[in-house]
């Protein structure tokens, strides 16, 4: 089978997934024990409010119509409104609003590993046992050992006392760009963007950047993103290590060493390619890291991200709203799977079916 | 206003736990249930309540609520434990009225100052409509109220009713008939007067919008107002038929069923707030002027001292000052939120000083840099500090009118053990292990503040408590538990449903059951979401449960009506009945 036709087969499964995933939501959501019309009204409303709002929002429908409704709106991405925590509000507005920061946030948060982690795993892999191996293997495991929630509010306590000058003098807030708070959400208005109208149709025109707010804004995600990335810069790091250390003892390398190539096209052509494919399923698996772990950066930094709105509708029982990000959420995994698969085939001719 | 105790916490769907709703293994002990004099009692110290609604019958009813109580605190079907204690802490550079015992999110800001700065800085949890008759938590609450107005207030959440768009009032003999009088100078913040047509408008939107969710706050008594109005076949409201008569530009009438005494406690919910006539559309013959989706948080419309400038969801929330102000025109230029449900972030904000008045979180929170006294209406007030920053704030703790109780399906627990449970009781230790000091104890429903025979009776009130005031009772639990037959041998087993969000009840159970171990009763917690246990108590499913009631206006009725033994029906509910999930009327006499 060829490596195109592995691909396509990989595409059309993520099919029956993604029904499953929405058959799964629409059972945990409609049939679990959360009452979203208690969750919205409280405990002092009478059983008259509950009824007339259970009847506005749909509930006294038979299952399977609601099964129906909410199939058909979901695959036309009417993803329909919050319930409680934005109630009335179209869930694609949420998304619109929420998606941008969680963006930004998951760029830093895997960038920062790449460019850290990876280069750190390599020169440890290619200086086994010296000193500067054991501190990048034990700092990594140290790092990755610390959980996101804690290294949340370490980051924040040591920061805000910095506020007015800390220790030595030293004040992140007046460090670089300054910045008011170091919680909040980016505003991400860094980019200015015009419209030509050429009669048909629009087009949108990138006309400016304004480096100062783009300085903000990293600077405001940087340390939520640290910490987002944490686990997986360690992981890289480690992964990278045992990748290059395999690599750099196998035959080819002695082969390419023998015929007397030089050290660097050695490492570069040979090495590094071929160190690069464990790697590939760590970075793509960070993505679902990301989502999960933003929940718990998004809200300890007060970022208005799609995490930060997942907790809130999880914990309030806004069921449309968590089944849309869920489904969302679905999606973007099936589609980094499928990245996945690409970049397989792309990196590594082997990859098929059968050989 | 109502907040939803349910709060938050607590990750992930609800477990399953609801739906393998355990058998009742003591269905043969209590199937027989004892008649009960207090029940009676009870139910007959309502009815007089409600036959007995003039202004000149206080007397009458201050008799009734006690007997109530009374019947409560005999039969024990409801322990309470303790009435909330809302702080607040603010820097020196801010100058802000006190607030009160019903909630800061009536403060209006027109009298608060900020030495130099012209906006004012403060924290808010999320929510999402700016729609009067969609608000009902404090989040939202705490803007609308800066935005639209009602007709009267409690100025600074303080319990002393004011007027606010009402110039005066008159009732009819019959007290069915209120006349009301508005101001004739309040300008809506596009230009336009405000006229009793605006009024009767908004009022209409309350019974007939799709959007309101207080309808029963206008139409039902006695939690409501009890309006006259036609039902139309499926109970909803006839459009146009609430009985609200505009006599002219600043006069109108409306006429209740029953007489009320409550009636301008109630009006100054901000439900009731004035919005100008035609300005949305949901209700009939008004196309209006903004569909319902801006209305709830593009634009607002109101008579108050500021004005929306800007609601990004989620992330803040502006109102500049009115300068067309009918009172006293703000200092201020604006009022900025900025929403942050994370208690370590909010604190961070605090910290930096980008917050003028917070809170403090509970693991922040050291109760020994305090120093405060307590004025006459039990507020404490002083400084807190010195903060992380260095600096030290001003500190206010109010006993809000709340409280928070435990409570007992009759039908599942017999009386023994529910006197049992509140003997080894000592709310002392409740409120300082438990809940770190930031509570005030309850011996009564009724919070102390709004006492129906004041401060004395509530005195003796206290000194009556026949379980041991501050005290664990553990040989009046014995006594109890051996006349009726319980004992270390034979056990009764007694479960406790409490929700995750206030791990705090979680711990009492706890406590409880150490307490009551050897003595003839075996507690043990069932740990549930809110919503989940509210449904289980609703279906008569639970034993002995936690939950609070938050006051909206200080009015005994408004609260007691949930103690009515019939209204504690819990196969009536959730339609028919709506008071506590206690199950009382089956110790009534002709239910029995």
């Amino acid at each position: 089978m060829s490596r195109w036709r592995y691909f396509f087969k990989r595409l059309l499964l993520s099919v029956p997934v993604l029904f499953l995933t929405m058959t799964f939501i629409f059972v945990l959501l409609r049939m679990g024990p959360v009452d979203p019309v208690a969750a919205r009204l409280g405990p002092q409303a009478t059983g008259a409010e509950a009824e007339r709002m259970r009847e506005r929002l749909g509930l006294n429908d038979p299952l399977w119509e609601q099964y129906l409704d909410f199939v058909t709106s979901f695959l036309t991405f009417d993803l329909g409104q919050s319930w409680v925590v934005f109630s009335g509000t179209d869930v694609t507005t949420i998304v619109a609003i929420t998606g941008p920061p969680t963006l930004w946030l998951g760029f830093w948060a895997i960038l920062l590993p790449l460019f850290i982690g990876i280069p750190l795993g390599f020169y440890a892999g290619l200086r086994p046992n010296s000193g500067g191996d054991y501190l990048a293997s034990v700092s990594g495991i140290l790092w990755q050992a610390m959980p996101n929630f804690w290294l949340c509010i370490m980051i924040l306590a040591v920061l805000r006392q910095t506020h007015g000058g800390g220790w030595l003098g030293f004040d992140w807030y007046t460090f670089g760009p300054e910045i008011r708070s170091i919680t909040g959400t980016p505003d991400l208005a860094f980019l200015s963007i015009n419209s030509i109208e050429t009669g048909l149709i629009t087009v949108p025109l990138l006309t400016g950047v304004d480096w100062g707010a783009l300085a903000v804004d990293i600077k405001l995600i940087l340390p939520p993103a640290l910490v987002l990335g944490s686990a997986s810069m360690a992981a890289e790091l480690r992964i990278g290590r045992t990748a290059i250390l395999e690599t750099i003892n196998s035959n080819y390398v002695v082969t390419a060493k023998a015929k007397g190539l030089k050290d660097r096209v050695i490492i570069w052509k040979h090495v590094f390619r071929n160190a690069m494919i464990p790697l590939v399923p760590v970075i793509t698996n960070e993505a679902f890291l990301l989502i999960g772990g933003s929940v718990i950066v998004e809200s300890i930094f007060n970022i208005n991200g799609l995490g930060n709105a997942f907790f809130q509708a999880m914990t309030q029982g806004d069921l449309p709203l968590a089944g849309a990000l869920l489904f969302i959420f679905t999606l973007i995994i099936i589609f980094l799977n499928i990245l996945q698969d690409l970049l397989y085939t792309l990196i590594d001719p082997r990859v098929g079916y059968d050989r | 206003m109502l907040a939803l105790l349910g709060g938050s916490a607590s990750v992930g769907l609800a477990g399953c736990s609801a739906l393998l709703s355990e058998e009742d293994e003591d269905e043969d002990e209590t199937s027989e249930y004892e008649v009960s004099d207090n029940a009676d009692k009870a139910q007959a110290a309502w009815e007089r309540v409600l036959a007995n609604t003039a202004p000149e019958d206080e007397a009458i009813r201050t008799d009734a609520y006690i007997e109530i109580e009374e019947a409560v605190r005999d039969d024990m079907v409801l322990l309470p434990l303790f009435h909330n204690q809302e702080e607040r802490f603010w820097y020196d550079h801010v100058d802000v009225p006190k607030t009160g015992s019903l909630g800061a999110h009536h403060q209006q800001h027109n009298h608060t100052d900020v030495d130099g700065d012209t906006e004012l800085n403060l924290i808010n949890s999320t929510f999402s409509e700016l729609d009067p008759i969609m608000s009902t938590d404090t989040a939202s609450g705490v803007v609308v109220n800066q935005i639209y107005e009602t007709l009267t207030q409690f100025p600074n959440g303080v319990a002393e009713l004011e007027n606010q768009l009402l110039e005066g009032v008159e009732t009819s003999d019959d007290g069915l008939t209120w006349t009301f009088t508005i101001r004739d100078d309040v300008q809506f913040h596009n230009g336009e007067d405000l006229t009793a047509d605006d009024f009767k408008y908004s009022f209409r939107r309350v019974a007939e919008s799709e959007y309101s969710e207080r309808a029963n706050f206008l139409l039902e008594t006695p939690l409501g107002l009890g309006i006259e109005y036609e039902e139309d076949d499926d109970g909803g409201v006839v459009p146009d038929s609430i009985a609200f008569e505009v006599i002219d530009d600043h006069t109108f009438e409306i006429t209740l069923r029953e007489p009320n005494p409550a009636v301008l406690d109630i009006l100054a919910y901000s439900a009731f707030a004035a919005i100008p006539e035609g300005y949305v559309g949901d209700i009939e013959g008004y196309d209006g002027e903004v569909d319902h989706q801006e209305f709830e948080t593009d634009v607002a419309n109101g008579t108050g001292p500021f004005e929306l400038d800007e609601f990004e969801l989620n992330e803040e929330v502006r109102v500049v000052r009115n300068d067309n102000y009918y009172g006293t025109v703000a200092t201020l230029e604006s009022v900025h939120w900025e929403i942050n449900e994370d208690p370590e972030s909010g604190f961070t904000y605090a910290m930096e000083r980008n917050a003028d008045i917070f809170g403090i979180p509970t693991a922040q929170y050291d109760p020994d840099l305090i120093d405060a006294e307590t004025d006459d209406s039990g507020r404490e007030s002083g400084t807190y500090g010195p903060l992380e920053n260095g600096d030290t704030v001003n500190y206010l703790a109010i006993p809000e009118l709340s409280t928070f109780y435990l409570a007992f399906n009759v039908s599942n627990v017999p009386r023994a053990v529910r006197q049992a449970v509140a003997y080894v009781t000592d709310h002392e230790e409740v409120i300082e292990d438990l809940f770190q000091g930031r509570g005030f104890k309850a011996y009564s429903f009724t919070p102390s503040g709004m006492w129906p025979s004041g401060q004395d009776g509530y005195e003796s009130w206290v000194d009556e408590w026949p379980y041991g005031v501050d005290e664990t009772d553990r040989d009046g639990a014995r006594d109890v538990l051996e006349e009726a037959g319980f004992t270390d041998d034979d056990p009764y087993e007694l479960t406790a449903s409490t929700y995750a969000s206030e791990p705090a009840f979680g711990e009492f159970a706890e406590l409880t059951r150490q307490k009551l171990s050897g003595l003839g009763v075996e507690v043990s917690n069932q740990e549930t979401e809110f919503a989940t246990m509210q449904n289980r108590a609703e279906d008569g499913d639970v034993e002995m449960y936690s939950l609070g009631w938050i006051w909206s206006w200080p009015n005994v009725t408004y609260g007691h009506f949930a103690l009515e033994p019939k209204n504690t029906d819990t196969s009536r509910m959730p339609n028919e009945a709506t008071g506590f999930y206690l199950d009382w009327h089956v110790n009534l006499e002709d239910e029995a």
